[in-house]
């Protein structure tokens, strides 16, 4: 069945990705001194920085990991850093204002244009720009669904999330959250998704099946601005920063009770998981700092000295 | 059928079909100057709630029309009144009879008046004079020796997404989002916002939603509500003599966070 065929192989290459032997190093861009931070996660120290380009912001991993993929707002582009060399060799055009991207399963870059109200596909390959999609107004956090099918962007000044058929590159579902939504993520077989809104300080859960919400609650903590979020291994656990609220919450997947509050740096931002989900990296903005939280405790057991405005953070480990 | 073959049908056939079975279409009524901020912000508001109308199936219109025009037109047809004079007209628009349960927005008038008259239609956006007195007077506690003035909005304000919405005013207006402007984009912003929310267009629900339910990003900050004198909680900007943006009231320390500024109860 060629159908099924098709899916079952897009199935298996998304998962090869996976399998990739990792680098065991964590990447964190600065915003404000247009610098990448390289931490090594067995020893927690940065152990390299590289000058990137102008004001770094949203960062993600080639499928295959060779490669290190930063939008440099400033300059419309994508930077692409070869991971041997710690080099940057080459600048992809990314149109107007990137911020934040996801990189699907088959390479391509999901990216949105904040200043523009339209999500960008690249084809790093060819360095081509190969759809522009209209969305919402300051379209934020991206995120491609494991087997690809799916691109969801927020978009904060519209309250929405566009979920994005990847086959025909269009809009096919609208779903209004709550105020300014920002991060995005998919559990392991991409049957959910979960959007932070930072005004609303809700988190919500969509169903992608019938792309519709299934769960919506507040986080209970004063100046909790809800931002990025990852989703544990098991699929049991989501983790979400909280901007001004300072810290990263534990939230149970299905009901979206607190479990426990992390306390970490000032205005946190960015965050990546380990492949085992046992440790999280947060980009502390206001404290340029990343904080290393343990989840077997719910406890930040490291404070690790980054550039300026620490903004996103990928884990290769 | 096999999970897989199912969900690669509704790949290819259900997710494709947006249909909007029944579009929304709202008319919003403006009684006020047509050529200054007040109705520069009014129409930048309307181009967001259009586009976003775009992905949900609602259409905004706003209807420039006069007092008497506005007196004539059969109740049916006013889903919100959208007012940018003073406080006098404001004032006898809102306590028309049969606008009680209509939204009438205040876009224009710092009169403290208008707040003390706790009517259940009218809706304040601009800052009052009363909370601006407070915010000055929080800001002088501490600094007896800077004057400063205080504004609901300022083009250099950055923070909170601040600066994405002056980069578009002024991309689509040529000029810079001032207090007034603010006051017209966000009274459209928050109804195309009731109108998404809650699918409705009746004036009473839509009133009732904004002063019950409302939980708006004014991109200054935590989420605007309203308090029962019909005035917008908001943060006050304090600029100095040179232009520049020094605080925010509420002063970081103050007791009652966004209630310290202005009136905030009704008198029983």
């Amino acid at each position: 069945m060629k159908l099924k065929n098709i899916l079952l192989t897009t199935l298996i290459m998304a998962s090869t990705a996976v399998w990739a032997e990792p680098s065991h190093r964590v990447f964190v861009t600065n915003e404000k001194d247009n610098t990448v931070s390289v931490i090594d996660t067995k020893t927690n120290e940065v152990t390299n920085t590289i000058n990137i380009g102008e004001r770094p912001r949203g960062i993600g991993l080639s499928p295959d990991q060779k490669l290190l993929y930063v939008a440099i707002s400033e300059e419309g582009a994508i930077a692409v850093v070869d991971l041997d060399t710690l080099k940057v060799v080459k600048k992809l055009d990314a149109g107007e204002d990137p911020e934040t991207f996801d990189v699907a399963p088959n390479g391509n870059i999901y990216i949105s244009n904040e200043d523009d109200a339209q999500a960008s596909v690249i084809d790093p390959k060819t360095g081509k720009i190969i759809e522009v999609i209209p969305v919402g107004l300051e379209p934020e956090g991206v995120a491609v669904s494991p087997d690809g099918s799916l691109a969801l962007v927020t978009s904060e000044s519209t309250n929405m999330v566009h979920v994005i058929d990847t086959a025909k590159h269009k809009v096919v579902k609208n779903i209004l959250v709550a105020a300014r939504p920002r991060g995005l993520a998919f559990n392991s077989d991409g049957s959910l998704a979960y959007s932070t809104s930072e005004v609303g300080n809700e988190v919500t859960i969509i169903d992608t099946k019938s792309l519709s919400i299934i769960k919506q609650a507040s986080i209970d903590l004063p100046n909790s601005k809800p931002m990025d979020i990852a989703v544990s291994p098991d699929d049991k656990t989501i983790y979400v920063t909280t901007g001004r609220g300072n810290s990263v919450v534990v939230l149970d997947a299905k009901t979206l009770e607190m479990k426990a509050n992390v306390p970490v740096g000032k205005r946190v931002w960015g965050l990546g998981m380990t492949r085992d989900g046992s440790r999280l990296y947060t980009a502390d903005g206001v404290s340029s700092t990343v904080s290393v939280v343990d989840t077997a405790t719910n406890k930040t057991i490291k404070t690790i000295e980054v550039g300026k405005f620490p903004w996103g953070v990928v884990v290769d480990d | 059928m096999s999970k897989l073959k199912k969900l690669g049908l509704i790949v290819l056939f259900i997710w494709p079909q947006i249909i909007f079975a029944n579009p929304i279409n709202v008319t919003l009524h403006y009684i006020g100057p047509t050529d200054g901020q007040v109705w520069a912000g009014v129409q930048q508001g309307l181009s967001e709630a259009n586009l976003q109308g775009q992905f949900l199936g609602q259409n905004y219109q706003v209807k420039n029309i006069t007092e008497e025009e506005l007196a004539a037109l059969p109740q049916s047809e006013i889903t919100a009144v959208l007012v940018g004079t003073d406080a006098k007209h404001i004032l006898e628009i809102a306590k028309m009879k049969k606008l009680a349960y209509v939204p009438v927005f205040n876009l224009s008038s710092d009169a403290d008046g208008l707040r003390q008259a706790c009517l259940s239609n009218l809706l304040n956006i601009p800052l009052s004079k009363q909370m601006k007195t407070d915010a000055l007077a929080q800001w002088q506690a501490k600094n007896p020796d800077t004057l400063v003035t205080a504004h609901a909005w300022h083009h250099d304000f950055v923070k909170f997404a601040a600066s994405q919405l002056n980069n578009r005013f002024t991309k689509n207006h040529k000029t810079q989002m001032d207090d007034d402007a603010w006051a017209g984009w966000a009274a459209v912003k928050m109804l195309s916002d009731t109108v998404a929310r809650t699918q409705k267009t009746d004036a009473a629900d839509m009133l009732n939603y904004l002063k019950n339910d409302l939980s708006f990003d004014g991109q200054k900050g935590d989420t605007a509500t309203f308090r029962e004198t019909g005035q917008l909680r908001q943060i006050v900007l304090l600029i100095d003599k040179d232009d520049n943006i020094v605080a925010e009231a509420p002063l970081r320390g103050v007791k009652g966070g966004l209630d310290s500024l202005g009136m905030v109860t009704c008198k029983k």
